[in-house]
This record gives C-alpha cells, sequence and structure tokens, in this order.
C-alpha cells in the first residue's frame, strides 16, 4: 500500500470516528432532554472532532517519523542479511549498488548496470515490504487505539470543546512557528555547507580574492579560483547601480505624478498599469533582455565606437531589473508621501509654493525615510534576482565598470554551479552555498534596516 | 542702539522683474510636472513594447506550416483495410503498420531524395491520429496536410535558410504548404525538433506544483495568520515570528531553491525534480505572502463584530473561526492568488531543484520527474535553433495569459466581496 493510500484511509477512517462520536454525543443530548439534568456541556461536533482528531493526528505523526527512519531500517536489515557481505568495502560504490537495487525493488529502475545490485532486489524487496507492513499496521493500530480512548471520554459532563479548542490553538502557533523553522532551517543549511566550503577553500580566498574561476579539484594554499569580489561587484554594478539609476528616478516620478498631478481616472488606469510590471514573471524579463534588449545596446554601443561591446552586457540586464523595479519604488514612495501630514503640504500651498516646490521642498525632504527605506527594498530585491542575470547577463567574471563588457553576479553563478549532476559535496556545490550565504545576509540586514526604517518613519507621523 | 530699517514698500508683483520670476516658476512647475508625466509613459511604453514583441513573435508559434503529401493507401499499406484498423484491433493493426515508413515512402515517392527531410518528426504521429479518427481514409488516395519541419517552417513564415527558402519556393507552386494551427503546441510536450514541441507536459507540471503548494501554503497561512492578528501575546516569540515572516517575504527565491536542495532533496532524499519537491519548496516561498495579506485581511474585520459575538457566549475560537475567518476570507483569497500567481511564474528555486531536466511526456504523478512552464520557458530560451524563438515566446503568451487571468480574478473577487465598515 502506497504512503498516499494509506494517507487516505487514515482520514477515511478519521471521517468515521467524526460521525461516532458525534452521533454518541447527540444520544447524550436526546437522554439529557427527558432527564432531570439537561446538561451537555459541547456541542456534539466538537465531541466528534475530539475523537477524529485523537485518532488520526498520532497516527500521521508516526507516518511521516516512519517514513523518514524506515529507509535506514531496510538498508540495516539488507545488510545483515548474509547475500550482502560480499559487498565491497569502499563506502562510495557500496551505496551506489544499494540505492540501484532499491530503485529496482521499488519499480523505478528497470535493469541493474551493476551486476551485484541483481543479487540484492529480492532481498530489497522483502525489507521494503516487510516495513511497509510495520508501518501500516503501527499506524492502524495508533489510529484506533487513539480513537477508542478518545470515545471512551466521552460522558455529557466532557468538555471536548475545551480540548479541542486547545488543539485548535496548538495548531495556529505551530503554522506561525513554521516561519521561524524555514528561516532557521535556510540559516542552518547554508552555514552548514558553507562551513564544509571554508574547510577546503580558506574564507580569505572568498571574500578577497579576485580571480573567480573556480576549479573541481582543491588544492588546500594555492589559488583555486574562488576569490568572490568580482562576482560581488557585478552584483552590485548591475543591481545597485545600473537598475536603480533606472528604477529610482522612474519610479519615483511615476509616484508623484500619479498622486499629486495625474487626475483620479488617469491614476485609477495607469496604477494598475504599472503593477503588470511587477507582475510578469523574470523568465519573461529576462528572455526580453537577452532577445531584443542587449543585441540593440550592443549595436548602440559599436555604433558609439565602444568595440569590445559584449552581447550579453551588463547594462541589457541592469535596465530590464531596473523597469522591473519600478512599481515596487513607485509603489513604497506613494505609501510614504501619502503619510506625509496634509497639514504640512497645505501649508507650504498656502505660503503661495507652486506643487512641485512644495513636492520637492516639503513632501520629499518629509517622506525621505519611507523613501530611503524603499530603495533598500528595491536593492535587495534587484541583488537577489536570477532569472534576468542568468539569461541577459553573462558568466564570465569581470572586475569592470564597463557597461556594455559582459559581467556576472552571485546568482548567476550559484545556478552555474549547481548545473548539472554533480556530486553533492563538490567543491562546487558547496561553493553555491556559500554564495548564498552572502546573498542571504546581505539581503536580511538590508530588509531588516529598510522595514526598521519604515516602521519608524511611520510611527514619527501618527 | 542702531534702529534696524525695514524696508515697507510692497512687492511690485506687476513689475518686469517680479513677472519674470513667476514666470520662471511656473516653468520650472511645467518642467517637473512633464518629467513625471514621462515616466509614467517611458514605463508604460516599456510594458507595451514588451508585450508587443512576445505577442508579435509568440502567434507564429501557435502556427504552424503544412505539407501536402499525397498517400496512395492502398498501395503504401499493401492490405490494411478499413475494417482492420476500425475494430477491437485497430490499435494492434495501426502499431503493426509501420506508419513512419509509410510516411517516409509516401514524401520520397512524391518529393524524391529530400523528401524525409520535409516533415516533422511529429508527422507519423499525425498521420496515426487521422487514420484513428477517420478509418476510411485507408481505402483510397488522399492528400494529407502534415507539419513541415523546422527549417521549412522558418522559411515559409518569413526569411531561413537560403536552401530552405529554395524549398518552399519550389513547393509554393504548386500549392503544397499552407498554414495551419499548431495544435501540438498545445498537447505536445518537450522535443529536440522545435515544430514538435508542445507545452501541454509543463503546464501539467506547473498545475501539480502549484497545487501542492496551495494545499499546504494556503492553511499554513491563514493559520498562522489568525494566530498572529487575534492570539498572539506581546512577546519575544511573537517578535521573532513577525520579523521571520517579512524577511521571508523578502528573501531571494533563489534561496528557496538552496533550501529545498540541501533539505528536501539531499536529507530528506525526496526524489528529484518531481512536482512535490517544486510545491514543497513554492509553499514555503508564498506562505509568508498569504500570512502577509491575511493579517491585512483580518485586520479590517472590525472589533464590534468581535465583540459582539463574544457577548453572546462564543469562545474566542469560535468568534475567530465563525465570524471573523468568514468576513477576512475574500481579504485572504485575494491574497493567496497573487502569492498563486507569483509562484507560478517563479523559475529559479526550481531550477536549483533539477526540474530542468528534459521532459518528453506529461508527468503522471506528483514524484515523477517533471518541469514547470517557466522553466521550460527558460529552457527553450537557451535553445540555438531558431525555430524555438517563437515557440518561447508563445509559452510566454500562455503564461501571460494565465498570470493576467489570475490576477484578474484577484480584482474582482476584491471588489465583488470586499466590504467596507
Amino acid at each position: 500500500m502506497t504512503g498516499t493510500a494509506l494517507l487516505f484511509l487514515v482520514l477515511g477512517l478519521g471521517l468515521v470516528g467524526w460521525i461516532a462520536g458525534r452521533a454518541r454525543a447527540s444520544a447524550f443530548l436526546r437522554a439529557a432532554k427527558g432527564g432531570p439534568r439537561g446538561q451537555v456541556n459541547s456541542l456534539p461536533s466538537y465531541h466528534g472532532w475530539f475523537v477524529a482528531v485523537c485518532a488520526v493526528v498520532p497516527a500521521i505523526i508516526f507516518m511521516f517519523v516512519w517514513q523518514s527512519i524506515s529507509p535506514a531500517l531496510v538498508t540495516n536489515m539488507v545488510l545483515a542479511a548474509p547475500a550482502a557481505s560480499s559487498l565491497p568495502q569502499d563506502g562510495f560504490a557500496r551505496a551506489a549498488i544499494l540505492s540501484e537495487a532499491r530503485a529496482i525493488a521499488q519499480g523505478l529502475q528497470a535493469t541493474a548496470f551493476q551486476s551485484q545490485s541483481e543479487a540484492l532486489v529480492p532481498l530489497y524487496r522483502e525489507a521494503l515490504s516487510y516495513y511497509q507492513m510495520l508501518g501500516l499496521v503501527g499506524s492502524l493500530l495508533l489510529l484506533f487505539a487513539g480513537g477508542a480512548f478518545a470515545f471512551t471520554r466521552l460522558k455529557p459532563d466532557f468538555r471536548a470543546r475545551n480540548k479541542v479548542e486547545r488543539l485548535v490553538m496548538l495548531g495556529l502557533l505551530l503554522a506561525s512557528l513554521l516561519a521561524i523553522i524555514t528561516t532557521l532551517g535556510i540559516f542552518a543549511s547554508l552555514i552548514f555547507e558553507a562551513y564544509q566550503f571554508f574547510s577546503m577553500v580558506s574564507p580569505f580566498e572568498f571574500l578577497f580574492g579576485t580571480n573567480w574561476n573556480p576549479k573541481s579539484v582543491v588544492t588546500p594554499g594555492a589559488d583555486n579560483g574562488y576569490g568572490a569580489i568580482p562576482l560581488f561587484w557585478g552584483t552590485i554594478f548591475i543591481g545597485a547601480i545600473i537598475a536603480m539609476i533606472v528604477a529610482i528616478p522612474l519610479g519615483l516620478m511615476s509616484a508623484i505624478f500619479l498622486t499629486q498631478y495625474a487626475s483620479a481616472k488617469v491614476r485609477s488606469w495607469m496604477k494598475p498599469i504599472l503593477e503588470i510590471l511587477a507582475g510578469i514573471p523574470t523568465v519573461v524579463y529576462g528572455y526580453f533582455a537577452a532577445l531584443t534588449v542587449a543585441p540593440a545596446i550592443r549595436d548602440f554601443a559599436v555604433m558609439l565606437g565602444v568595440s569590445n561591446a559584449a552581447s550579453d552586457n551588463a547594462l541589457a540586464a541592469g535596465v530590464v531589473m531596473g523597469v522591473m523595479i519600478i512599481p515596487l519604488v513607485s509603489s513604497m514612495s506613494d505609501d510614504s508621501i501619502a503619510a506625509v501630514p496634509s497639514a504640512m503640504r497645505d501649508g507650504s500651498l498656502a505660503m503661495g509654493a507652486t506643487k512641485s516646490e512644495t513636492i520637492k521642498q516639503v513632501l520629499l525632504p518629509a517622506a525621505l525615510p519611507g523613501v530611503v527605506g524603499g530603495i533598500l527594498l528595491a536593492v535587495s530585491r534587484a541583488i537577489g534576482e536570477t532569472m534576468i542575470v542568468v539569461m541577459a547577463a553573462g558568466y564570465t567574471a569581470n572586475l569592470t565598470a564597463n557597461p556594455f563588457d559582459t559581467i556576472t553576479t552571485v546568482t548567476v553563478q550559484i545556478v552555474a554551479l549547481l548545473t548539472g549532476d554533480q556530486d553533492f559535496g563538490s567543491p562546487h556545490t558547496l561553493a553555491a552555498f556559500a554564495l548564498g550565504l552572502a546573498l542571504f545576509v546581505t539581503t536580511f540586514f538590508l530588509n531588516y534596516v529598510a522595514l526598521r526604517v519604515v516602521k519608524r518613519y511611520r510611527e514619527a507621523y501618527e | 542702539m542702531n534702529k534696524v530699517t525695514i524696508d515697507r514698500t510692497p512687492t511690485d508683483w506687476n513689475g518686469t522683474a517680479m513677472q519674470k520670476r513667476i514666470a520662471r516658476r511656473y516653468a520650472a512647475e511645467r518642467r517637473f510636472r512633464a518629467i513625471g508625466f514621462i515616466a509614467v509613459a517611458l514605463s508604460t511604453l516599456f510594458l507595451a513594447f514588451l508585450l508587443f514583441t512576445m505577442l508579435g513573435q509568440g502567434v507564429r508559434g501557435f502556427q504552424r506550416t503544412e505539407v501536402a503529401v499525397d498517400f496512395d493507401f492502398p498501395a503504401l499499406t499493401s492490405g490494411a483495410s478499413v475494417a482492420s484498423i476500425s475494430g477491437a484491433n485497430a490499435q494492434a493493426a495501426l502499431n503493426s503498420m509501420d506508419i513512419p515508413g509509410v510516411v517516409e515512402l509516401a514524401v520520397s515517392q512524391q518529393f524524391g531524395e529530400q523528401g524525409s527531410a520535409l516533415l516533422t518528426s511529429a508527422a507519423a504521429a499525425n498521420v496515426r491520429q487521422m487514420l484513428e479518427s477517420d478509418p476510411e481514409l485507408i481505402g483510397s488516395k488522399q492528400r494529407l496536410w502534415l507539419p513541415a519541419e523546422s527549417r521549412i517552417d522558418i522559411a515559409y513564415k518569413r526569411t531561413g535558410e537560403p536552401a530552405a527558402e529554395k524549398i518552399v519556393a519550389s513547393l509554393g507552386e504548386n500549392d503544397a504548404l499552407r498554414t495551419g494551427f499548431n495544435w501540438t503546441f498545445l498537447t505536445g510536450a518537450d522535443a529536440t525538433d522545435p515544430s514538435a514541441v508542445g507545452i501541454w507536459a509543463a503546464f501539467k507540471g506547473s498545475l501539480m506544483t502549484m497545487a501542492i503548494t496551495l494545499m499546504l501554503a494556503f492553511p499554513i497561512g491563514v493559520f498562522a495568520a489568525l494566530y498572529l492578528e487575534e492570539y498572539a501575546p506581546k512577546n519575544r516569540l511573537t517578535d521573532m515570528i513577525e520579523v521571520s515572516i517579512n524577511n521571508l517575504a523578502a528573501v531571494p527565491s533563489i534561496i528557496f531553491g538552496l533550501l529545498g536542495l540541501a533539505v528536501f532533496l539531499t536529507l530528506f532524499g525526496m526524489p528529484r525534480s518531481s512536482a512535490l519537491v517544486g510545491g514543497l519548496t513554492l509553499a514555503l516561498m508564498t506562505m509568508p505572502v498569504i500570512v502577509i495579506a491575511g493579517r491585512n485581511a483580518v485586520k479590517s474585520v472590525p472589533p464590534s463584530i468581535r465583540e459582539a459575538a463574544l457577548g453572546i457566549g462564543a469562545s474566542p475560537v469560535q468568534v475567530v473561526f465563525h465570524h471573523v475567518l468568514p468576513l477576512a476570507l475574500p481579504g485572504i483569497l485575494t491574497g493567496t492568488i497573487i502569492g498563486m500567481a507569483r509562484a507560478l511564474g517563479e523559475t529559479a528555486p526550481l531550477l536549483m531543484i533539477g526540474m530542468r531536466a528534459f521532459i518528453p511526456s506529461a508527468p503522471q504523478g506528483f514524484t515523477d520527474a517533471a518541469t514547470a512552464l517557466p522553466v521550460q520557458i527558460y529552457l527553450w530560451s537557451d535553445e540555438v535553433n531558431q525555430g524555438f524563438v517563437e515557440k518561447t515566446s508563445a509559452a510566454i503568451i500562455v503564461l501571460l495569459i494565465f498570470l493576467l487571468g489570475m490576477n484578474a480574478l484577484a480584482i474582482y473577487l476584491r471588489n465583488r466581496f470586499e466590504t467596507r465598515w
């Protein structure tokens, strides 16, 4: 029986438990109606929920635990068999044979490429079905035990609602904790893999080296081509400089025009249109940048007399990324300008200042913290953007400030390093996690500062 | 003590100096306004240019060039009759007929040596479908329109290689070429030949991934939003949850891909490039978006509703699940749809977990190797063959239509069910 079918069986039995519990409680109600003390603590459906939850939750937890530990148990059982004693001692070859035998036994693979795995297939089949059976019996036993326990506790004065509500609160809390777990998971996995990487390549080389040309075999002490400075520079150049030169003026001026000058009708049309820009997938932007914008910019550069203009130039990726970010800058500026108290604006206008003078000298200075917060968020978004640069920017690490030259970024290199079927422990894979860690820490810091700035600014005017 | 003398002559507003100054200020005002207008116009123009380019190229991706091929079925199949391919054994009879061979023979009889290079690799499958739907064809001579090979296709639609142009010119004289709707593009899967590719496999992969994402991210996101807005006490833990959620909403998507690779694939050993892992990864990414939208929706439900419910004896859980949640649901759904639209367009995390494999047929289950529509777009954009350009744009059109549809649904829901308290 597959995991999905078992899950449905468990849920179905849970439904049976719900109906049984509810029926029992309804019987209490009917009995109480005729009796002297018409007191049933909770509504019948709460009794039903109590039985269902007590039956299903332990069974499902058991199923997940079993799913995660049973592969190891199966392997142990296979290794304990006499046929497995002839396996090579070398860990890598051994693991390859075992995984192939398992794949055949599960029906994922048709034929064996290694002769030894053929012999292990029946063993695997036996072990798999044995532990699957054990898991099935275990979860069903738990289910019935839980259900029976809950069912016997049902009494007219049983506080089913309080119990169920406490479980609901626990569920809500667990759902909220998932955010922390995810953050910690990201942090832990990045740190763990990056630590392995830095035990091979010195952090000094990674952070301050200027030569990015990663070798797959690492020799300690030598230059292994893991100097990430060109990548950091490329990321900043495309994401924080070129993209922002496009996004800040256009986004800010769009926000000003739409909030201060445009009529309500124009505003109600133009705002959603700008938001479409934010909704277009980045892969579309990337394709557009690579197919249309980059060749146009290269031709333009050649026309200007730039001889080494590349077709995967930094300018195309940066400009398109800037356009993508316009709505973000625009909506953040919009919010902060709207938060400036109207007394300040009215005062300035009443003194005879024109609208643009009011905007430039009163509104913008007052809204500046909010705008800066929005720009920081935009920068964080730009340096983490992947598809546009993967498709439009280059793969060659290049420490240059020439926007017509090819340049690579952190995210491009993460994708490049993880492309292809590589061994998970190879320095290439681990380097991708080290780059990921650098990216995560930077964006975390930017987001944290930006949100604090925006929050403090909002409080100042409230 | 000096007496400060103040010039009390009134400003001469009509004097030339003042008029000049006012004119200058008004000019600055107009300039500023014009700059604002230009900013909006530039952004809109860029959007229009992008959509126009995609549309212009993509339309050709939905069309295919068809070549008229004469099939003398009685001679070619030597004895296959209408009865043999229409009964219960139709599939077996068709299998034994060697249709690719029949097509090969027919084109080489008609066009000579170069004939077999005219048709796409999917042509035989097309012939088979035609025979299945209309067994009568096999009894006589037929002129069938079959999809042309990619180079011919390009040469017929625009300018291609000189050799292909020559063939097109000679075929055109005999009226042996026409443009038809490319059904294969909507029903097929990835292929090496651009005239035989389709998006169905990638689209199904996307749908399956989205199903997993929705099943996980929606309940968890709503529960977290309810907890944080309605029950959470003000303490360190709640602050940490809030910081995590705000931060997760802004973490680059590629980081989630790294998490999926390290945790789901390597630590838990889940099947690589499957819709299951893709859905899990995107669910982690979408959850914070739903939480933030959900909190805003819950916050906008007025306190009087809660107090009234509490007043007639509802427990705090009943207040939230019977009254607050149904009232906040339209807002939550709007946020969810927007979050799902974002997840549907997401590419980078799926690349990290290996959903970039070549998938020649649609995935059958959640653990099968699958790809997603945006990843398919990325893969096709990398192809050298010129025929993929219009296919990529056509796939982009399909993706954009879906995203716009989802966003329009969100806006409709918001306008239809939004309550102003």
